[in-house]
């Protein structure tokens, strides 16, 4: 099985969308190790480091404890469909290297993208509209879905763009080196 | 063949303080909980700019760059917004507050603590700090966006096929098969 593709530029050395994956994944795990921090530290009463970690997270979440889930009798630094994004990109990484290899930088279509997106925005839509109040494993489980496909953008395309700086870096090189070579 | 540099500060100032604007503003910021919607969707709203003004095809690496680009200048208009409207700020929620009461709608049990902490985290050092938090967050979400924008709104590229061949020349007319 593989996503259709919409994009595709040349192969190019395979180390650097290698490099790219895996500190996307580094990445990852120090992002849902940081969400799981924030109710570890309030639970063991360092409350000072824990407001910290909630502010961190305060740009991209509401954080409304309702909405979160818990651990040690304090919510999680996101929501819980916060959650299931990042734990769908985490699902996503893993499934990358079976279904796009290191080979070649290649994006997936948008309309694989929007189809994913429809559980997750008609849920939130349903929701804003107040005809249908999800509770927190449906919004995870949008989330999830919506936030599988999102690291192969994100692979592909950080991949794409340190490969252009090399080839640019390259070009810089040797237009540097050229005149010399003449003379 | 070397192909022109697409110029990405353009539609990364106008698309990053479009989606700045609207996180900061207090009603409109709301969107951005359902996945920060308007970095997302600035970072491809940009990306749709950039396929109109740049006469190549767009590579993912121009959303990334884009997508950053326009992150960060959202995070610097929602930086400002916030600290502009921060002396209205809570008298402005309380109010929206009672509004939403009044609808029926129920407020988030941390509704106070939350507003305490948007207090405490609004000294100059915490804004400036929170700057460069939001603004790398902002940037990686923009890359993001920068790079589904490029699948949706790039200009497809079909694969590159072999160019056609040209016929075959015709056999070389030898003696005796001159017409």
């Amino acid at each position: 099985m593989s996503f259709p593709q919409a994009q595709e530029t040349p192969a190019g050395p395979s180390r650097t969308v290698l490099r790219v994956y895996l500190l996307s994944a580094v990445g990852t795990v120090i992002w849902l190790a940081t969400i799981f921090l924030a109710p570890w530290l309030a639970g063991r009463g360092a409350l000072g480091a824990s407001r910290v970690v909630y502010a961190v997270f305060s740009p991209v979440c509401h954080q409304i404890p309702e909405r979160c889930f818990q651990l040690q009798g304090h919510p999680l630094a996101v929501c819980g469909r916060c959650l299931g994004i990042y734990a769908g990109f985490a699902a996503g990484l893993l499934l990358y290297p079976f279904l796009r290899g290191f080979a070649t930088v290649k994006l997936p279509s948008g309309r694989l993208f929007l189809l994913l997106t429809l559980p997750m925005a008609l849920d939130a839509v349903a929701g804003i509209l107040g005809l249908w109040a999800s509770p927190i494993g449906v919004r995870f489980a949008t989330g999830v879905v919506w936030g599988t496909i999102l690291p192969f953008f994100f692979v592909a395309g950080v991949a794409d763009f340190v490969k252009m700086r090399k080839r640019r870096a390259e070009a810089r090189a040797l237009e540097k080196a050229t005149p010399k070579n003449i003379k | 063949m070397d192909q022109k540099k697409p110029e990405y500060f353009r539609p990364a100032l106008i698309a990053g303080a479009v989606a700045g604007l609207l996180s900061g503003l207090p009603f409109f910021s709301l969107f951005n909980c359902v996945c920060c919607l308007w970095i997302l969707g600035g970072a491809a709203m940009a990306v749709r700019l950039l396929s109109k003004d740049s006469p190549g095809i767009l590579k993912p690496s121009d959303g990334a760059i884009v997508g950053a680009l326009t992150g960060i200048v959202a995070a610097v208009v929602h930086t400002v917004l916030t600290l502009a409207f921060k002396p209205d700020m809570e008298a402005t929620v309380r109010q929206a507050q009672e509004w939403l009461s009044r609808l029926g709608y129920e407020m988030p049990s941390n509704f106070d603590s939350m507003l305490e902490r948007g207090s405490a985290f609004m000294s100059p050092t915490w804004a400036i700090l929170g700057l460069f938090v939001t603004a790398a967050m902002y940037a990686v979400i923009g890359v993001l966006g920068g790079i589904i924008g490029v699948s949706l709104f790039g200009r497809k590229t079909k694969i590159q096929a072999a160019p056609p061949s040209a016929p075959p020349p015709p056999p070389s007319s030898g003696p005796g098969h001159e017409a």
